[in-house]
């Protein structure tokens, strides 16, 4: 019975639970950083598959199909201006981080004050970058699919192994950002409830490990597909 | 947590060496990439690890004269009992037969996967549980 009773169970832990003691890390924090490099793997299989359909094409960019000879002409600055816009979220994603550290949920100022902006703002702020970089995203899928179609140099995901690699690669990494979109959603529905506890600041900090992972992961996809090529 | 970090770290390092004894032999640019990307895996955690053993300095596990009672206290918070992630898992199952048969099915699982998820996230900020 004593060892029972010393198992801490939700009601005994009270406002304190999640966040871990001050000498012993956040398990949730460690648990997040092992998923994320688990994921990490799941990208390098899809790096793999695009270098693998790389090293065996003689012609890279290789054609898009059959019947077309030429390369598809990929947007790079219309990518370059989104993933400016991703990179920039990170940014925000963090001030957002260091005002839940200063315990700093709400503004203490005028809205278009953003040095006083608390947690709330700022991660307002890198849900729209992320959805504007998402929107981008779904834009230039259409403008692959319609050229395609129309028979221009465009692509679909069963025209070629590289219009395969690309939607699969720049899709399941979208699908990631929206993932992380979901995440800011429930965190700010979590922040309106209730007190500001250390167990909400551990969760920032674990959506913004993510966000920050995410955005590490869109940089070597962008470097390899789009600037290397 | 030095430890933990030097296992992690070794991982890393093991992996860059093999990776590039892996490149010279055989010009494989899929098994290259994966073994480039577990190195950053070890690293990755590796370098948490160390910077948060850093923050938080020694637990009593890391110290050899330590008692037993000083790791004592709370580790964290555990569901007692949920039945959400039954209904996540669930409405996930729902999109991947969605995928596979019918789109206009994934975006109903898609849905629920939403619902499921904010009644996982939300379950101890209302009702009975509230804290």
């Amino acid at each position: 019975m004593a060892i029972m009773a010393s198992v801490a169970t939700a009601t005994t832990l009270g406002k304190n639970r999640a966040h871990g003691s001050l000498t012993r890390p956040s398990i949730v924090s460690v648990g997040t950083v092992v998923w994320l490099s688990s994921e990490l793997m799941f990208f390098a299989a899809l790096f793999a598959i695009y270098f693998t359909i790389r090293s065996v094409n003689t012609t890279w960019p290789m054609p898009v199909s059959a019947k077309l000879h030429d390369a598809v002409k990929l947007d790079v600055p219309f990518d370059g201006a989104i993933t400016i816009i991703l990179v920039l979220s990170s940014v925000t994603c963090q001030l957002g981080v260091i005002a839940a550290e200063e315990r700093r949920l709400r503004r203490s100022g005028p809205i278009f004050d953003i040095t006083r902006w608390g947690l709330r703002e700022w991660f307002i702020l890198t849900l729209i970058m992320g959805a504007i970089f998402v929107g981008g995203q779904c834009l230039e899928y259409s403008k692959y699919v319609s050229d395609y179609q129309a028979g221009e140099n465009g692509m679909t995901i069963s025209s070629s192994p590289y219009g395969s690699i690309f939607f699969l690669a720049t899709g399941f990494h979208a699908l990631h950002v929206t993932g992380g979109l979901f995440a800011f959603v429930f965190l700010l529905l979590r922040l309106s409830k209730g007190r500001f506890t250390p167990e909400k600041i551990t969760s920032t900090i674990v959506v913004s490990y993510y966000w920050h992972f995410v955005d590490v992961v869109w940089i070597g996809l962008f470097s390899t597909i789009f600037l290397i090529q | 947590m030095k430890v933990e970090g030097f296992l992690f770290a070794g991982v890393a390092i093991f992996f860059a060496g093999i990776d590039i004894v892996y490149w010279y032999t055989s010009h494989d640019p899929t098994g290259t990439t994966a073994l480039a990307l577990a190195v950053a895996l070890g690293f990755l955690v590796g370098f948490y690890l160390f910077i948060t053993g850093r923050r938080t300095g020694m637990r009593p596990e890391d110290r050899p004269n330590a008692d037993i009672s000083e790791a004592a206290g709370e580790f964290g918070f555990f569901s007692p009992h949920s039945w959400w992630p039954l209904f996540t898992a669930g409405a996930v199952a729902i999109v991947a037969v969605g995928v596979v048969f019918a789109w206009w099915l994934a975006i109903i699982g898609l849905m629920c996967v939403v619902i499921t998820a904010l009644g996982f996230v939300l379950e101890y900020y209302r009702g009975v549980h509230q804290s």
